[in-house]
């Protein structure tokens, strides 16, 4: 299973970060969320909390979504040590979304009324 | 606390000094917060006679319960002070994620007094609160200050781009620099708090912008519960057709039918069908041409604000909107009716910083003054009738920086028409100019708009498609109902265009009851609602406000389009104020505050 994205219908509600927190922590604390959105001003990337990386990696690449160019550090999925998300912001300790259990009952699937985000197979 | 944080921050611009204070759960309780508790503070701190643009006047940026708790649709901020367009009291509602970051830093209320030395803006992120110096950024148009403030903050603060994106960021452009009396205070690209004129008071402070970010949490009282109402609610909006439409259109779908009712402000209110706006009937045809994509506020799954961008270049940023009111106020109302010029002046609007539809009402004023005569073309150097495109963007521009004619304009409409010897020709209420909607098309529009506290602002109550509205014997009760109703929603705060009272109105108690874990009745809110909508009437009264000023401009009352269609004030008003509870001149009688609990509040 995966949670498949599609860019062109984020509308940048952030009610994926809602439900995440919620989930995790109990309160609603969109920095301490396993999925972020990054509200740009033609395009908004929904970005899912990979495995965490020891270090930062050095073939940084920019990506081109819906025609619009990218910073590939932004959608990188990965937790690493040059960027402030996907990490407890008291602690640093990093996030990585665990799909909320098994079987996977993603909550910010359900939240996301555009269906930007779903849960697909493979 | 449950919803609220329970913190508010208060800096004093003069001496910069700042100070965090407890926010008492006696006040959350009786005002909940937003416009209710924002209104409280106002009242309880500052003279209502004062000089709204004078340092004793304070702003206050206000958050409710619901606010950050990603509720849907419940993002919204308020900001409340006294307004320097209407002399009234003023609380604009904006969107966007500032409020929701306020809330994460740690703070319900912010509370700025005051007034600062130099240009400063206010950097907040978490109980990190500094004042820093922004003499570079003066001048700099809205989108432009948020650009650079990014940048600024990205070296300064060592913020990567994830964190600088997480910034919320308010400011105002030369127009709130300027003082210009409908001067917004402008949020993430293009949103606003927009009506009675906030940005001057915000310039008068001399405060540039406010950047917030927070890493904090809002607790919510029932935690599966809440889970379980927001896929409740969620399944209900799949399926509601109001709500489809705002999804496609936002408020586009409403000019066409607003023209084929008749009811489209056109002409400095002279007609209600625009010629040549045709292509209205159609939001499918502006959503074509100008939309990049759907933006949503924080926590609304409903996105009805379109973001847009037409083709040219002098016009390079994507900006939110026209919405339906910036396309009337701004377009049929000064004249003209091409969708390019109707997103450029709105462009110009959101860029300098100006309410779209006080800036339409006062130039459409300005260009009635000129056909008729009574503003000589040699006293302008120009000519600017309905429908003079080039005029109107010119003017926008020179109205922000208070150039030659601008100077005047900056001053409002209703100082236009009383300077050149027409105050009829304005139209608008309290000195604001009035929506897009003809109120002689539905005159229960007429009397909302006219007893509005903070002036002619159609979104201090319901629209009047639903239930008995409509029905003349209906209207004294449903204006009472609505306007007690919105001021509940502001303070929670709810969008108050997807909670509309017949739409959703039972939600709010949900909401609330389940975030804050107290259980508000519904006798208990209505009660709430009815004593803001008081205070506010005490706060304007002691301003100076009398009955006289809840009077619509002459044309609606006495001067027919169809035959004997004109709005009934002078049946309507009696009506509604004995409602009310208020006497013949509109002031609440002692019965009706000793009721609501305000009987402190009466008048000295």
């Amino acid at each position: 299973m995966r949670i498949k994205i599609d860019y062109a219908k984020c509308t940048g509600c952030k009610l994926c970060q809602v439900a995440c927190s919620l989930q995790h922590t109990g309160a609603v604390n969109p920095q301490r969320s396993r999925i972020r959105v990054f509200v740009g001003e033609d395009v908004c990337l929904p970005v899912i909390a990979g495995p965490y990386t020891e270090a930062a990696c050095n073939s940084k690449e920019n990506m081109v979504i819906n025609g619009q160019e990218v910073d590939g550090c932004v959608v990188c999925r990965a937790s690493c040590p040059v960027k402030s998300a996907f990490k407890e912001p008291d602690t640093g300790i990093p996030l990585k979304c665990d799909f909320c259990g098994d079987p996977p009952d993603p909550q910010c699937v359900k939240w996301c009324d555009p269906d930007a985000l779903i849960l697909v197979d493979g | 606390m449950f919803g609220w944080i329970g913190k508010i921050l208060r800096i004093d611009l003069t001496t910069g000094n700042r100070s965090v204070e407890d926010l008492s759960p006696d006040l959350c309780r009786n005002f909940i917060g937003g416009r209710g508790a924002g209104l409280k503070m106002l009242v309880d701190e500052v003279d209502p006679r004062i000089d709204p643009l004078s340092p004793q006047n304070k702003l206050i940026f206000a958050t409710g319960p619901l606010t950050g708790t990603g509720v849907p649709a419940g993002g919204r901020f308020v900001v409340v002070s006294k307004s320097p367009l209407s002399n009234c009291i003023a609380n604009p509602c904006c969107g966007g994620y500032f409020g929701p970051n306020l809330k994460y830093a740690g703070y319900d209320f912010l509370i700025l007094e005051g007034q600062a030395p130099r240009p400063m803006y206010l950097y907040i992120r978490d109980d990190r609160v500094e004042l820093r110096n922004a003499e570079h950024l003066w001048g700099k148009w809205s989108t432009d200050t948020e650009d650079a403030l990014r940048k600024e903050m990205g070296e300064a603060d060592a913020l990567d781009e994830w964190q600088l994106r997480d910034l919320s960021v308010v400011s105002i452009g030369p127009a709130g620099e300027n003082r210009v009396r409908f001067a917004c205070i402008m949020a993430d690209g293009g949103r606003a708090a927009g009506r009675s004129g906030l940005g001057a008071v915000m310039g008068s402070k001399n405060l540039k912008a406010i950047a917030v970010s927070g890493t904090g949490q809002v607790d919510v009282a029932d935690v599966p519960g809440y889970q379980q109402a927001v896929m409740d609610f969620l399944e209900e909006g799949r399926v509601n057709r109001v709500l489809y439409n705002r999804r496609m259109y936002g408020t586009w779908a409403l000019p066409g039918r607003a023209n084929k009712s008749g009811t489209q402000a056109t002409r400095n209110f002279q007609e209600g069908y625009s010629k040549g706006f045709e292509w209205y009937e159609d939001p499918n045809h502006v959503r074509d041409h100008i939309r990049i994509r759907d933006e949503a506020c924080f926590g609304c799954p409903f996105a009805c604000s379109k973001r847009s961008r037409i083709k040219d270049p002098d016009y390079p940023r994507s900006t939110k909107g026209p919405e339906h009111e910036s396309m009337a106020l701004l377009g049929s109302n000064c004249g003209f009716s091409d969708l390019d010029d109707i997103c450029r002046a709105n462009y110009l609007c959101n860029e300098l910083g100006m309410d779209t539809i006080t800036a339409g009402a006062t130039i459409s004023c300005a260009m009635e003054l000129f056909e008729s005569g009574y503003l000589p073309e040699e006293e302008l150097g120009y000519a600017m009738g309905f429908g003079n495109t080039q005029a109107m963007m010119a003017l926008l521009k020179k109205t922000a920086i208070r150039q030659d004619f601008g100077e005047v304009l900056a001053e409002g409409g209703k100082f236009v028409a009383e300077k050149y010897g027409h105050p009829e020709l304005f139209m608008g209420i309290k000195g604001m100019g009035m929506p897009a909607w003809h109120p002689q098309g539905v005159p229960i529009i007429g009397l909302q708009y006219a007893t509005n506290n903070v002036g002619g602002s159609h979104t201090k109550a319901t629209l009047p498609f639903y239930d008995g509205r409509r029905d003349p014997e209906e209207h004294i009760k449903w204006t009472k109902h609505d306007q007690d109703y919105v001021a509940l929603v502001d303070s929670a705060i709810l969008c108050w265009i997807i909670y509309h009272g017949p739409l959703w109105g039972e939600k709010l108690q949900v909401w609330l009851n389940v975030i804050t874990g107290l259980d508000f009745s519904d006798g208990e809110l209505r009660l709430i609602g009815e004593k803001i909508w008081n205070m506010e009437r005490l706060f304007n009264l002691k301003a100076g406000l009398t009955a006289k000023d809840d009077a619509l401009p002459r044309r609606m009352t006495h001067e027919p389009r169809v035959k004997d269609q004109v709005v009934p004030m002078d049946r309507m008003l009696p009506e509604y104020y004995a409602l009310r509870g208020w006497d013949e001149e509109g002031i609440p009688k002692e019965k009706k505050l000793t009721e609501l609990g305000l009987s402190q509040g009466r008048l000295p």
